[in-house]
């Protein structure tokens, strides 16, 4: 029985036990509830409708710039796509991306999470350094990290970092420097986002639950993870999940700080590249929404790791 | 102490400067950056500044409409005006965002309609539609109500960028508060409005700022949007505006408006920081 039925059924009075009262209460509940619902779902859903219309349907026309009537073409975009030997290799940077920066990600937050967990002289401030990264706006934090790590040339250390810029990608193939900018900034801000939250998860489970595991575990590392991974894995996947999403946004602000070049191509950058600078929107579109299904594919495993701990209390 | 412990202690204090300064770095930078001479930002050093000058911030707030900066003429960037509408957009959105996600948070978590759970899945699965090119039908649809160069654009286009997680936080709170805590209030004849009122909201108070925080971030930034939706110069944010002018090693006023943007960004985030994770812990660990 939910809690809303409960308050229903108690306020109700003795007369609502037997059918009648009860049920025409839940139901002016039920439509009391769709109306309160009524205007977020008008924000996302009715915004994004006409938007994300316009992109499945563009993804099957060969809507380019140039040509005032775009022809269905069906699936001939995505065909194309599977075709093309850039698309892959895009794709394949993407998952190595996505894999990477979430590994990372984890790693930063975990250690953050851990590192400010108990009290120490100065804590608070620590603790506000680490929050700054996310709530840092995105563009000028980009902004420094990306001059920082590709300066324009003129500047005075333009030289030493495109020295090192050579070094590393001579010695682990071309790109890797470029693939290492774009993996720092989203790790950079990403990382601090689930730090902090896992860091608030942490905070609200009893000490004693750690104390107790910490006698039955025989070392550090055991002790991680037998102990602390599992308590926090609800946390961590919806973390993950979050952050899953800024690395997809991230890329579209690094194309912007970066003056439109593609730092390294991934699949909503190559995206970008074929629209504004070629202007396929039919087959771009179809890029951008390739993934989709992937993407939904581990939004649906995080459901099922984050949702046992939305389960009902009683 | 024994050595042992010492020892773990000196390995905590290094990991933490580390941190510290892993956080501030970037942040460092682009403050760095934004007092420099356009001189030493080419030949001096990266890491410090030698001679600090405040030459970008007074552009930004120049009355006249040309001012000389490094010998050469620039125009004047209307940037209190800039920054007067963010903080109209930022305030009445951050106002639609919280009350819109109040409601359905309420209502999905306290009265439960039949698959209540799938409307927030769904909300949350809206995060999975790629922005990069988002923008253009977004502005065909902007176009086509008539708010392109309005405010209105971005406060039309912003709450769908946090009500998923905002709802997703306020619906979780929700659903662990007991029944009991409206109830008493029923007995007494209060309606629904007035317990929500008088007993939910106010104990909501840090889980409505770890919305309103995550929220504010998120619209802080944007620079794609709002660069898209407000191309006149009289019409648009401090984001819409820097994204539209040139950053180079010789004009620095992008870097000195971003800075001066960021700042108060900087300073709430700062000082609601400990609220926003106790919200946090509230939304999500049961009984804290």
């Amino acid at each position: 029985m939910s809690q809303a039925m409960l308050v229903a059924a108690k306020t109700g009075a003795a007369a609502a036990s037997h059918g009648g009262p009860a049920t025409s209460r839940r139901r002016q509940e039920i439509r009391l509830a769709y109306l309160l619902l009524a205007p977020a779902l008008l924000l996302v859903f009715g915004v994004m409708v006409y938007p994300l219309g316009w992109q499945i349907w563009t993804s099957l026309t060969d809507l380019f710039v140039g040509n005032t009537v775009a022809r269905f073409v069906g699936l001939a975009n995505y065909t194309a796509l599977v075709r093309d030997a850039e698309f892959w290799r895009a794709a394949a940077n993407t998952f190595g991306y996505i894999a990477i920066t979430t590994v990372l990600k984890l790693a930063v937050g975990i250690g953050m999470a851990m590192l400010l967990a108990r009290p120490f002289p100065g804590r608070a401030l620590a603790f506000i350094a680490a929050f700054l990264p996310w709530a840092y706006p995105a563009g000028p934090a980009e902004m420094g990290w990306f001059w920082f790590l590709i300066p324009p040339v003129h500047a005075s250390y333009g030289e030493f970092m495109a020295r090192l810029h050579f070094v590393v990608d001579d010695a682990l193939g071309a790109g890797t420097w470029g693939f290492l900018t774009v993996v720092l900034l989203n790790m950079w801000r990403g990382g601090s986002f689930i730090g902090i939250f896992l860091l608030a998860a942490r905070n609200g489970i009893p000490e004693q639950l750690f104390e107790y595991a910490a006698l039955e575990a025989r070392s550090g590392w055991q002790m991680f993870w037998r102990v602390t991974v599992p308590i926090l894995r609800p946390f961590l996947a919806l973390a993950a999940f979050l952050s899953l999403t800024s690395a997809v946004a991230d890329l579209s602000n690094l194309w912007m700080q970066s003056g439109q070049r593609d730092v390294y191509p991934m699949v909503w950058t190559q995206a970008m590249h074929l629209a504004l600078n070629g202007g396929l929107w039919g087959l771009a579109t179809a890029e951008t929404l390739v993934l989709l299904p992937v993407l939904l594919a581990v939004l649906m495993l995080c459901f099922r790791l984050f949702e046992p701990l939305e389960e009902d209390p009683s | 102490m024994t050595a042992r412990r010492r020892f773990d202690r000196l390995v905590q204090g290094a990991l933490l400067l580390l941190l510290v300064a892993y956080s501030l770095f970037p942040i460092y930078m682009v403050t760095l950056e934004s007092v420099k001479t356009e001189e030493e930002d080419v030949f001096g050093s990266p890491l410090y500044v030698r001679h600090p000058s405040f030459e970008w911030y007074q552009g930004l707030f120049d009355d006249e409409e040309w001012w000389v900066a490094g010998g050469v003429t620039r125009r004047t960037v209307p940037f209190l005006l800039w920054a007067g509408n963010t903080a109209i957009v930022f305030g009445v959105t951050l106002v639609v965002i919280l009350a819109t996600s109040l409601a359905a948070a309420y209502g999905l978590a306290r009265l439960r309609p039949p698959g209540w759970r799938w409307w927030r899945r769904a909300l949350l699965a809206m995060f999975l539609v790629p922005q990069t090119l988002l923008f253009l039908p977004l502005y065909q649809l902007v176009f086509r109500v008539h708010l392109d160069d309005s405010l209105l654009s971005l406060m039309l286009t912003y709450p769908m960028l946090a009500i998923p997680f905002c709802v997703w936080l306020l619906s979780a709170y929700f659903q662990k508060l007991a029944p009991e805590i409206e109830e008493s209030a029923y007995i007494e004849g209060a309606g629904r409005l007035t317990a929500f009122l008088r007993i939910v909201l106010p104990m909501t108070w840090p889980v409505l700022v770890a919305a309103g925080l995550f929220a504010l971030g998120v619209m802080s930034s944007d620079f794609m949007l709002a660069g898209v939706f407000l191309p006149n110069q009289w019409h648009q944010t401090i984001a819409a505006g820097m994204s539209t002018m040139d950053v180079s090693l010789e004009d620095l006023s992008v870097v000195a408006g971003v800075t001066a943007s960021s700042l108060p960004v900087v300073l709430i985030a700062a000082l609601l920081a400990g609220t926003y994770t106790r919200g946090l812990t509230a939304a999500m660990v049961e009984g804290a």
